[in-house]
C-alpha cells in the first residue's frame, strides 16, 4: 500500500502531463506511437470506450434532454407529456414549500459544509505527525463515513437525539434543555448536520495526503524565523494545502446538495416526511415527493434543473474565486 | 501504516523523553476521546439490539441491564415469510454485480483514456469529468422512465447497467489517475514486440492497476450495499428488496411496529460494510487519499 | 495532486458540455403485454400495505386461496403505506398494477376516474364474487356511480380512546352524548390530576375527526361535487379551540408528538387520549402495557356522534388479464370463514356475517366488537371522497402541525391548507 503513497506523491510533484494539453500533436515518445495510424488509434480508443459511450448516451446525456423537456411539460406517467412553457418554474417560485425546501437545503449546505471540513482539517491536523496507533486512529475516524448512509444509521441517529436520550442529556448538564431534538422544528435541522459532520472522515484523510505533502523544511524556516504555530499554519500550511481544500470543498459542496437518505430516515416514515414543521424538507425529498409520490414529474424535472442550476452556479463561484486563495505550485513559478 | 518511533518527527524540538511521553499521553487520551463521541452510535446499536423493543428509545442506559437475544431471534423469523437471509442475498448480489460490472467497464474506458490517443479524446474526457458534477436527480425521472417503457422495473437491471456501463465517473476517474502513473515505457515495450492495446491492457496494466481496482471495488461493494434510492424506485417485492428497504417493512402507519427486530436488523445490515471495512481498511484510506473518493 | 488535474480538467469543459449534450439519444422501449398464463395455470399479483404482523397473516389466506384453486398461483407484494402508494402509481402508470390489491375508500374515486379499478359487477353477474352476507349494507361502500370499485374486508368507525386509570383519577367518567365541552374539561382534569399525562392528543389535523365534527353541524369535509365542504372561518375556529387548549397546556405540544412518530401520543405514553379508527387499538395494545379503552365520541348536540363505517377494500386492476380470478381471490378473502380466523380485526372488522361469525374476539379484539356493536344504532353513510382526498388529507394533518410546532399561525395555516387542498381537488 506505500507504492499508492510514494506514486500519488510522485504524480503530484510532476508538472501537468503533455496529454492535458489542448490540441497538442501527437508527439512521440515512443516511436511505436508514431509509425501506428492515428486511425487505428482512434478505432482502438472508442473500441474500448464502447460500454462507457452507450453508458453516457443512454443514461446520461439522453436523460438529461429528455428532463429538460419534461420540465415544460405537465407530466403524470398517465397521459402523454403536455408542452406547458414555462409554467412549472412560474408554479416553483410561487410554491411556498419549493421555497421552504430550498431555505433547509441551502442552511444544510452551507452550515454542515464549513463544519465538516473544519472538523476533518482538525483531525487531520492532530494526526498528521507519525505516531502509535496512527494507522488504527485514521481508519476508525474513517469509519463513519461508510455507514453515515445508510438507513441503519439514520435509525439509530433518531434514536439518541431523542428526549432524554444520550444527546438531550448531556446538553442538560450544561443547563441548555432542549428535550428531543427531532420533534423540534427549530433543531432537527441541526441534528441532521450532526449527522453529516459526524462522516468527517472521508475529507480527512484527503486532507492528511494533503498535509503529508507540505515540505518540512518550510516550518523548519519558519520556526528559526520566531513564527509561532498559529502563524505557520496561516502562512504556511494553509496556503500549501489550499488546492486540497478547494478539491474537499468543491465535492462537499456538490454532494451535500443531493441529501437524500438521511434526511428521510431521519423524518421518520409516513405521509409527511419533511419532519416538523417541514424543517427537514430538503430539497432532494420534495422532488421524490411531487415526482413519485405526487406523479408531477414535470414538476420535478424543472425543480431537478434548478438544482442543477444552483450546483452550476456554486461551481462557478468557486472557480472563479479559487484564483484568490488556492495556490497551485505552477501559478508561482 | 504505523510509524513506531516518534523521535523522526520533530528532531529540533525534542526536549527530555519524558515530556514527549507525557505529551504522547494526552495525545492518546484525546484522540480516544474523540473516538468515544464518534463510535457512540455504533456501540449504541449492539446495546440496542438486545434490548426489548419498548426500551429501546428514550433510555439513557447503553448497553442492556437483561440482554435478550428475542431480537435476533425474531428475525430469524423473517418479514412475513421473506427470510431475513433473502434481503441479504439480494445485497449480496447486487454488491457483487456493481463490483463485476465497475472493474470491467470503468477499466476499459480508463484504459482508453490513459493510454489510446485518440481524437476527440479531450472532450470525451472533459465530459466524462463533467458528469461528477450532475446531480443524480436530474437522472433519476427520464431512468425511471426510460427502464419503465422497457418493462425493467422490478428487476435488477436499472441498478445495475450503469455499473456495466461506466456511469460512474469517479472509478474511471481514479483508475485514469493510477493508470498514468504507471511507466509508458512497459507498453511501449510490448508494443515493439507486436502487442495490441488489448494485450497491453489485459496482460501489463490491469494487473498493476490492482491497487486502484481493489479499491473501486471496495467502494462499489460499500456503495451498492448502502443504497436507498435505487431499490426504493425499482424494487416492488419484497422478495426482491435488498437489506436498506428490508428494513424499512419494520414500520407501518397501522401496524404494531418492531423496534427491536428493526434494532437488532440495523446491526446485522451494518456488519458487512464493517467487516468490509476491517479487511481492507489500508486499501480504503489509501485509496480515498489518493483519488478524493467520498465514502 | 487530483485536485490540480482535475480543476484544469474542468476549467475547459463548460463549452464543451453544451455542445455535447446535443448528441442526446433518446431511447424508447416498446411495451408488450405481461400475460401470465401458460397451461392452465395463472399467476396474480396481490398487493397490500402493512408491516409484519398483516403480511403473515394475509400470506397464510393466499395459501388457503392456493389449495382451494390449484389452477392459480398468487404472487404478493407489500410495502409501508407512503411507499405502498408510490410504488402503486408508478406501477400503474406503467400498465403493471397489481391484479388485486388492497384500497381504501378514499381512493375509490381517485383511481376510478384515471380508469384504473376494475368494474366488478360483470363478475358477480358471472357468480365469480359474491355480494350477499355483507354486515350493514357495507358493499354499498365500493359502488361508485354504478361502478364496482372495490369490496370491503373489513370496516372501522372512529373511536375515542382513553387511558381509563387517568381517567378515574381525574375523576372524569366518560358516557354516552358528551359534548366536545366536555372532552376539553376532561382533558383539562386529567392534566391537572396527573403531572406525567398530558390530557389528550392534538388530534385537530386529522381530516376524519374535522370531517365528524362538521358532520355534527350537518357539513362534510367534502361536498358532492368535489369540493371542500367548509370555509375558511370553520376551520380557524376549529383550529383555534385545540389550540387555545394546547396553549394551556392540556394537549400534547406539537414537538413532543413529532418526537413519538411513529407512535402515537397516547401509546408513547404522553396523554390520556386519542382519536383515531378503532382498530388502532390492537397497535396501541402492542406499543404500550398501559391499559386503554374505547369510548364514545364526544357529540356537539348531545346525541349525534355523526360517525360512519370506513372500510378497507379490495380492488382489481382494469388492467389484469384475468378479472375472473380476480374477482374469485377477492370473493374468498371476504367470505371464507377460515380468513376471517386468520385475520382477525387486523383490517377493521370483517366485513361478512360469514367471517365476522367465525371469528371469536378475545382480548384487544373483544373490546373494539364491543365498541361497534355499542354505537351500532349511531352509524350513518359515508360521504364522498373525491379524487385529491388522499393529498388533501396530507396537506391537513401537515399545516397543522406546522402551527403545532410553532412553525405557523393558524390563519397563515388555514390559507396554505385551503391553497393545497383547492389544487389537488381541482385537478
Amino acid at each position: 500500500m506505500t507504492r499508492t503513497t510514494t506514486r500519488a506523491a510522485e504524480r503530484s510533484a510532476a508538472p501537468p502531463r503533455p496529454e492535458t494539453r489542448k490540441g497538442a500533436a501527437p508527439d512521440a515518445p515512443g516511436a511505436a506511437a508514431g509509425r501506428r495510424s492515428g486511425r487505428r488509434e482512434t478505432l482502438a480508443g472508442y473500441l474500448f470506450l464502447t460500454p462507457w459511450c452507450i453508458g453516457i448516451l443512454l443514461l446520461t446525456l439522453g436523460p438529461m434532454l429528455v428532463s429538460l423537456y419534461l420540465a415544460f411539460t405537465d407530466y403524470t406517467l398517465f397521459d402523454s407529456p403536455r408542452w406547458v412553457g414555462f409554467k412549472n418554474f412560474q408554479e416553483m417560485f410561487e410554491d411556498d414549500r419549493w421555497w421552504t425546501s430550498v431555505e433547509v437545503t441551502l442552511k444544510y449546505v452551507l452550515i454542515g459544509t464549513p463544519l465538516k471540513l473544519l472538523a476533518a482539517l482538525g483531525v487531520a491536523l492532530l494526526l498528521v505527525k507519525p505516531r502509535k496507533g496512527q494507522g488504527f486512529y485514521r481508519s476508525a475516524f474513517y469509519a463513519p463515513s461508510l455507514i453515515g448512509a445508510s438507513v441503519s444509521i439514520g435509525i439509530v441517529w433518531r434514536a439518541i437525539f431523542n428526549d432524554d436520550a444520550i444527546v438531550d442529556k448531556s446538553m442538560s448538564l450544561f443547563g441548555w434543555d432542549v428535550g428531543g431534538w427531532i420533534g423540534d422544528p427549530d433543531w432537527a435541522l441541526p441534528t441532521l448536520i450532526t449527522l453529516t459532520v459526524w462522516q468527517f472522515g472521508a475529507p480527512m484523510v484527503i486532507f492528511l495526503a494533503g498535509l503529508k505533502q507540505v515540505p518540512r523544511e518550510l516550518y523548519e524556516a519558519a520556526e528559526m524565523d520566531g513564527a509561532g504555530a498559529w502563524r505557520r499554519f496561516r502562512s504556511i500550511t494553509l496556503p500549501m494545502i489550499s488546492p486540497v481544500l478547494f478539491f474537499n470543498l468543491l465535492l462537499e459542496l456538490i454532494h451535500s446538495f443531493q441529501v437524500f437518505t438521511s434526511a428521510v430516515v431521519l423524518a421518520g416514515s409516513g405521509t409527511n416526511t419533511g419532519g416538523p414543521g417541514d424543517s427537514l424538507l430538503v430539497y432532494g425529498w420534495y422532488l421524490y415527493e411531487q415526482g413519485f409520490r405526487n406523479l408531477r414529474m414535470g414538476y420535478a424535472a424543472a425543480m431537478a434543473w434548478m438544482l442543477m442550476l444552483g450546483i452550476g452556479l456554486v461551481t462557478a463561484v468557486l472557480f472563479k474565486t479559487q484564483r484568490g486563495w488556492v495556490h497551485y505550485e505552477e501559478d508561482a513559478r | 501504516m504505523t510509524t513506531p518511533s516518534t523521535s523522526l518527527t520533530s528532531s529540533k524540538s525534542l526536549t527530555s523523553s519524558g515530556r514527549a511521553r507525557i505529551r504522547s499521553v494526552v495525545w492518546h487520551l484525546g484522540a480516544l476521546a474523540v473516538l468515544a463521541v464518534i463510535l457512540y452510535p455504533v456501540v449504541w446499536v449492539i446495546g440496542g439490539s438486545f434490548k426489548p423493543g419498548d426500551k429501546i428509545i428514550g433510555s439513557l442506559q447503553l448497553l442492556p441491564t437483561d440482554p435478550i437475544t428475542e431480537n435476533y431471534r425474531r428475525l430469524g423469523d423473517g418479514i412475513a415469510d421473506v427470510p431475513v437471509t433473502t434481503f441479504f442475498t439480494n445485497s449480496l448480489f447486487l454488491a457483487v454485480g456493481s463490483v463485476i460490472g465497475v472493474l470491467f467497464s470503468c477499466s476499459l474506458a480508463a484504459y482508453a483514456f490513459a493510454r489510446i490517443r485518440f481524437a476527440g479524446r479531450n472532450v470525451l474526457f472533459t465530459l466524462m469529468i463533467s458528469t461528477l458534477l450532475l446531480p443524480f436527480q436530474i437522472l433519476i425521472i427520464p431512468q425511471y422512465i426510460l427502464f419503465q417503457k422497457m418493462e425493467l422495473i422490478n428487476t435488477y437491471v436499472p441498478l445495475l447497467l450503469g455499473k456495466y456501463l461506466a456511469a460512474d465517473a469517479f472509478f474511471v476517474f481514479l483508475m485514469v489517475q493510477f493508470m498514468r502513473g504507471l511507466p509508458r515505457e512497459l507498453d511501449e515495450a510490448a508494443r515493439l514486440d507486436g502487442c495490441g492495446h488489448l494485450r497491453i491492457y489485459w496482460n501489463i496494466v490491469l494487473p498493476l492497476c490492482r491497487p486502484a481496482l481493489i479499491t473501486s471495488a471496495i467502494f462499489t461493494f460499500i456503495w451498492s450495499w448502502n443504497d436507498f434510492i435505487g431499490p426504493l424506485l425499482y424494487l416492488n417485492e419484497p422478495d426482491k428488496y435488498t437489506v436498506s428497504m428490508g428494513l424499512k417493512l419494520f414500520i407501518d402507519q397501522d401496524s404494531v411496529a418492531d423496534y427491536g427486530g428493526m434494532v437488532a436488523m440495523s446491526l446485522v445490515a451494518l456488519l458487512p460494510v464493517l467487516l468490509f471495512f476491517l479487511a481492507f481498511q489500508r486499501y480504503l484510506v489509501e485509496g480515498a487519499s489518493t483519488s478524493g473518493l467520498k465514502g | 495532486m487530483s485536485a490540480r488535474r482535475w480543476t484544469a480538467r474542468a476549467r475547459g469543459l463548460r463549452g464543451a458540455a453544451a455542445g455535447l449534450v446535443a448528441l442526446g439519444l433518446l431511447a424508447t422501449g416498446c411495451g408488450g403485454d405481461g400475460g401470465s398464463s401458460s397451461g392452465g395455470k395463472v399467476t396474480i399479483r396481490y398487493a397490500w400495505w402493512g408491516a409484519k404482523d398483516r403480511s403473515v397473516m394475509i400470506k397464510k389466506t393466499v395459501k388457503l386461496f392456493e389449495k382451494k384453486h390449484p389452477n392459480i398461483t398468487v404472487k404478493t407484494d407489500f410495502a409501508e403505506y407512503a411507499d405502498f402508494w408510490s410504488k402503486f402509481n408508478t406501477q400503474a402508470a406503467g400498465g403493471n398494477a397489481p391484479d388485486v390489491f388492497q384500497n381504501s375508500y378514499a381512493f375509490l374515486r381517485k383511481y376510478g376516474e384515471k380508469n384504473l379499478l376494475l368494474d366488478l359487477n360483470k363478475q358477480v353477474k358471472e357468480g365469480n364474487l359474491n355480494l350477499k352476507g355483507f354486515r350493514n349494507g357495507l358493499e354499498k361502500s365500493g359502488d361508485i356511480d354504478g361502478k364496482l370499485y372495490g369490496v370491503p374486508v373489513g370496516a372501522n368507525t372512529f373511536g375515542f380512546f382513553y387511558n381509563p386509570a387517568a381517567f378515574k383519577k381525574a375523576g372524569v367518567t366518560v358516557k354516552d352524548g358528551w359534548t366536545w365541552d366536555d372532552f376539553f374539561a376532561a382533558a383539562k382534569k386529567v392534566r391537572k390530576s396527573d403531572g406525567t399525562l398530558y390530557g389528550s392528543s392534538d388530534n385537530a389535523g386529522v381530516m376524519y375527526l374535522y370531517d365528524l365534527y362538521l358532520r355534527q353541524h350537518g357539513k362534510a369535509f367534502f361536498t358532492e361535487d368535489k369540493k371542500l365542504g367548509f370555509t375558511k372561518d370553520d376551520l380557524k375556529q376549529w383550529w383555534n379551540t385545540w389550540q387555545q387548549h394546547s396553549k394551556a397546556g392540556e394537549l400534547v405540544p406539537g414537538k413532543k408528538t413529532e418526537q413519538a412518530k411513529p407512535k402515537a401520543t397516547i401509546s408513547a405514553n404522553l396523554s390520556a387520549a386519542e382519536f383515531t379508527w378503532d382498530n388502532f387499538l390492537v397497535r396501541f395494545a402492542a406499543e404500550t402495557d398501559t391499559p386503554l379503552e374505547l369510548g364514545p365520541l364526544p357529540t356537539t348536540d348531545g346525541k349525534k356522534t355523526a360517525q360512519y363505517l370506513s372500510s378497507l377494500m379490495l380492488s382489481g386492476s382494469a388492467r389484469t388479464q384475468h378479472p375472473k380470478e380476480v374477482a374469485q381471490l377477492i370473493d374468498f378473502m371476504t367470505h371464507d370463514p377460515e380468513v376471517g380466523k386468520i385475520m382477525g380485526y387486523n383490517r377493521g372488522i370483517p366485513a361478512t356475517t360469514a367471517q365476522y361469525e367465525a371469528y371469536k374476539p378475545s382480548g384487544v379484539d373483544a373490546k373494539i366488537a364491543a365498541y361497534e356493536k355499542s354505537v351500532a344504532g349511531k352509524l350513518e353513510p359515508i360521504t364522498p371522497h373525491p379524487a385529491g382526498t388522499d393529498v388533501a388529507e396530507a396537506a391537513f394533518l401537515r399545516t397543522y402541525t406546522d402551527v403545532t410546532v410553532g412553525q405557523s399561525s393558524v390563519d397563515k395555516a388555514v390559507d396554505q391548507f385551503f391553497d393545497e387542498a383547492e389544487s389537488a381537488l381541482g385537478s
